[in-house]
């Protein structure tokens, strides 16, 4: 192995939880996120040889898992993104009536109804980047970021309470 | 309820039940085969290389071989169209090939691959049509221009018992038939292809308006 592939899977390593994360927020089944890590992976040493180091290895990471996410599509319906709030992630468990655990389901559903473009405002939004950071990776400018981010804050919102109720 | 007071949790929610990867697994998936949309375009565009070189090489083969002057004309005809056309898909591959080791904004990676995709489904479907005249209209004209009669189907026309005229409306109706259901076809091929997946990622581009 190159010096080059060395330094690439242990800076992937330190950075999987970015991977992790795309796949549990934009598909549900197992099977499915693992397809979509592979990708994520090959596709990330794909573009390895035009990172720069200007930006972030993170900041990096996330546009392209984040790119490839979105362009990712199955052909089986039922093996589909979380489209609808009744696909629900595996891992929320109802049983326990906590309020704040309840609060956080209820917003993670809410989340998960959300459009791909809308989900990936979120993710970045989640991670504290800030607006100007946001809109070099989604490629629009910070002003229309912040507008589309008030409006994902009225959706989850509103949406969460109905899930909150349902609960 | 407001996103801000749950960012933590949701945070810590969005890897739950991830299994952490070693280096050895990661290395492992590097040995593995893409199956994006562009990988997709890529295998489709080195079939077509390789049929088009195959193609290039039988089609030449005949035409200098034939003694037949008419088929002479058609495959060397063929043969000649199908050099540009690698060329072309040559050129695509290349783009293909940019646009599979560059990093965009969303926004841009979006506009791109569908560009790209709007690219090739217009090539494949320009470059079909294009043959369509060539192969129907030559060999009618070099048939008909034949020195030297073809038995076979001398024959058919006195074997079916049908006149002149009659045959040769025949197959004109059979040609113009078989003309638009391969234009249908096509089309319904290349939409069936990718059809659905360019709207897809055109509503996505949509939402991403400044406003």
């Amino acid at each position: 192995m190159q010096a080059a592939d060395k330094t690439f899977i242990q800076l992937l390593n330190q950075h999987q939880k970015i991977i992790h994360k795309v796949c549990n927020l934009y598909l549900n089944w197992q099977e499915d996120k693992e397809d979509l890590f592979q990708e994520i992976t090959l596709q990330a040493w794909k573009a390895y040889g035009q990172f720069r180091g200007d930006a972030k290895f993170s900041t990096w990471l996330y546009r392209v898992a984040l790119n490839t996410a979105i362009t990712f599509f199955r052909k089986d319906k039922k093996k589909d993104f979380i489209e609808s709030v009744a696909d629900l992630p595996e891992n929320i468990d109802f049983a326990e009536r906590d309020s704040i655990e309840e609060k956080t389901q209820a917003m993670y559903k809410a989340i998960a109804s959300l459009s791909k473009i809308d989900k990936a405002i979120v993710m970045l939004y989640l991670e504290d980047y800030s607006y100007a950071e946001i809109s070099e990776i989604i490629g629009i400018t910070a002003n229309n970021i912040a507008v589309k981010m008030n409006r994902i804050k009225v959706k989850l919102r509103e949406a969460t309470l109905k899930n909150f109720e349902r609960i | 309820m407001e996103l801000d007071d749950l960012k933590g949790l949701i945070n810590q929610k969005l890897i739950e039940g991830s299994l952490d990867k070693t280096e050895h697994n990661f290395a492992n998936l590097l040995k593995g085969k893409a199956n994006s949309v562009v990988s997709k375009i890529k295998k489709s565009l080195w079939f077509e290389i390789a049929c088009s070189f195959l193609v290039v090489l039988l089609f030449l083969g005949i035409a200098f071989s034939s003694s037949y002057h008419s088929l002479k004309i058609y495959f060397g005809l063929f043969g000649a169209v199908f050099i540009p056309f690698t060329y072309i898909l040559f050129y695509l591959l290349k783009k293909v090939n940019e646009f599979e080791h560059s990093v965009l904004p969303i926004k841009g990676n979006l506009q791109q691959l569908i560009k790209m995709l709007e690219d090739f489904t217009r090539r494949y479907f320009q470059f079909n049509m294009a043959l369509l005249p060539i192969c129907f209209l030559l060999a009618f004209y070099l048939g008909l221009n034949e020195k030297e009669p073809v038995a076979i189907l001398d024959n058919l026309s006195i074997k079916l018992k049908v006149t002149k005229s009659l045959y040769i409306g025949f197959i004109i109706g059979y040609s113009i038939a078989l003309i638009v259901s391969l234009v249908y076809f096509t089309k319904w091929y290349i939409r069936k292809l990718y059809g659905k997946y360019i709207e897809q990622l055109k509503s996505l581009l949509a939402e991403l308006k400044e406003e």
